[in-house]
């Protein structure tokens, strides 16, 4: 009987979630840089406020 | 003040978490991705075939260390959550709940494989028996705290919710297991156990090692990676956020 | 008019899905655990599993399917927008099938594709196995056309969940005796058309009858 489909499937299935497992935070960190860009431009801001308590 | 002391203090400052696991979370996953590459390549071109059960043992060096670090990164969840619900540390809430998903993946790879090895082995995909039961009802657990996690808006109120139910499952595990193998010597016929009468000749052990270690690379370096993206939201009204989001002048 | 509604309810049903697409697991993950509790429950022993497999099947589907009914009318209720749809210049029945179509597809076919899946755990011999997906595919939406008539009934009140249940399943009877039988029937050698083709005819008229009762239902809860 030929194991080595069923070696091959199982080392498949972790190569893939382990994937998974590296993509899915580099996807939600670049996502919340991006939401936080957004927000800042949003808020007329495009640059850091220096002096967050004046009055500009 | 004792510098380590110092240390773990400033690691509950988000924007220094931040600085600290961006620069470590590709660490981690770089030594653990060689020390994997170690440990296949003599599991798949070293190691000898089993005489018993011929190539299909080398799917043994990915379910064992799946099997291990889906009860370790349990474990570590729980205790997390306990320090987060006792001591209020909001960097522990997010380690718990980041500790969820990748223990969850183990999971999940431990069932496949064992699904997978079963086939040939015993001719079916599947058995209740204990062990692999247990691990499926460990998967549940973990998507129990997942999705509590997700369900809840308010950040800190859904880390500790989902934080009390990985320390009831932690707690109930046990019971479980043992609920499931007296269960089992009940129901005459289910003597499979996972490694049948081989035994493991000592020159087979290191790239089980090497697994053993790179999984846990891993899993510290999807930890931290993981954790970094929740810090991230939930700080994301903040100032320093929106600097360190700002395109690059 | 009566197409772009369609479409317009359907794009939206998906994209507030797609923010909440955790929650599309769900029904397929409380499947999985009842075929669980079923397994232990009997011993386990694969033998004994393969002779209850099947019923085991159609239950857990059934159930699966019973608990997701209360979110097929309670989202657009609690927010206003079912007025909006006895407003509409649309059928308040066509409105109440597109979005019992939508209901179906996004929580009954993911049980249909992970039903193969759960038939392996339960040892379910492999030639029950097209018999069981056909009349799942006619029950199921049969079970969605009735379900969504007793959750019209009871779409203005709280905690409905039992009630639900409690209305909804001696209407499930006919699908389930049907369905499951049809399935032992074919395990027995017995042919199993005959019970396809009822639940067939029962489907075709659910969907003509169904969605009239239900838009007078909402029509009363409403008012």
């Amino acid at each position: 009987m030929s194991y080595q489909n069923y070696v091959i499937a199982a080392y498949c299935v972790f190569a893939v979630v382990m994937l998974w497992d590296f993509i899915a935070p580099r996807l939600q960190v670049r996502q919340q840089l991006r939401a936080a860009r957004l927000r800042a431009t949003r808020a007329g801001r495009n640059t850091t406020n220096e002096f967050p308590l004046s009055r500009e | 003040m004792h510098p380590v002391v110092r240390w773990f203090h400033q690691l509950g400052s988000p924007p220094y978490f931040e600085r600290f696991a961006a620069r470590w979370a590709p660490i981690a996953y770089i030594a653990g991705l060689l020390v994997m590459a170690y440990g296949l390549y003599g599991a798949l071109f070293v190691v000898p075939a089993d005489y018993q059960q011929g190539d299909s043992f080398r799917i043994l060096y990915i379910h064992v260390p799946s099997a291990w670090m889906s009860m370790a990164a349990f474990a570590l969840m729980a205790l997390y959550a306990a320090i987060a619900l006792i001591w209020r540390i909001k960097l522990c809430e997010i380690l718990a709940m980041a500790c969820a998903p990748v223990g969850a993946a183990f999971t999940l790879i431990t069932l496949a494989t064992g699904s997978i090895w079963g086939k040939p082995m015993w001719g079916t995909w599947w058995d209740w028996d204990p062990r692999l039961t247990t691990e499926l009802i460990l998967l549940f657990l973990y998507l129990g705290v997942i999705g509590l996690y997700n369900a809840i808006d308010d950040r800190r109120n859904a880390s500790r919710a989902a934080g009390l139910l990985a320390i009831v499952g932690v707690a109930l595990l046990p019971v479980i297991h043992y609920s499931v193998t007296w269960w089992n010597s009940l129901h005459q016929g289910q003597t499979i156990s996972l490694f049948g009468a081989s035994h493991m000749d000592p020159s087979m052990l290191p790239p089980l090692w090497a697994m053993v270690i790179g999984t846990h690379l891993w899993f510290v370096g999807s930890l931290l990676a993981r954790a970094r993206a929740d810090n991230l939201r939930r700080e994301s009204g903040k100032d320093w956020v929106a600097r360190l989001a700002e395109p690059r002048a | 008019m009566i197409w772009s509604a369609a479409k317009a309810l359907m794009i939206r049903d998906l994209r507030l899905l797609w923010r909440r697409r955790g929650d599309a697991l769900q029904p397929a993950l409380f499947a999985l655990l009842v075929v669980v509790l079923f397994a232990l429950a009997l011993g386990g022993e694969a033998r004994e599993l393969a002779k209850v497999a099947a019923a085991v099947l159609w239950l857990a589907v059934l159930l699966a399917g019973l608990l997701a009914l209360d979110t097929l009318f309670r989202g657009d209720a609690d927010d206003g927008s079912l007025e909006q749809w006895l407003l509409a210049p649309v059928p308040l029945s066509w409105l109440v099938l597109v979005r019992t179509f939508m209901h179906w597809a996004t929580t009954a076919l993911p049980l249909l594709v992970a039903t193969p899946f759960l038939a392996e755990l339960l040892h379910l011999p492999h030639e029950q196995l097209p018999v069981l997906l056909a009349s799942l595919a006619l029950g199921t939406p049969l079970l969605s056309l009735l379900g969504a008539v007793v959750a019209a009934l009871t779409v203005g009140m709280r905690r409905s969940g039992i009630l639900i249940a409690l209305l909804a399943l001696p209407l499930y009877v006919p699908i389930l005796v049907f369905g499951a039988g049809s399935v032992a029937a074919a395990g027995q050698g017995l042919d199993p058309v005959g019970a396809l083709l009822l639940l067939g005819a029962g489907l075709v008229l659910a969907l003509v009858l169904a969605p009239l009762a239900a838009a007078a239902a909402i029509r009363i809860a409403l008012d």
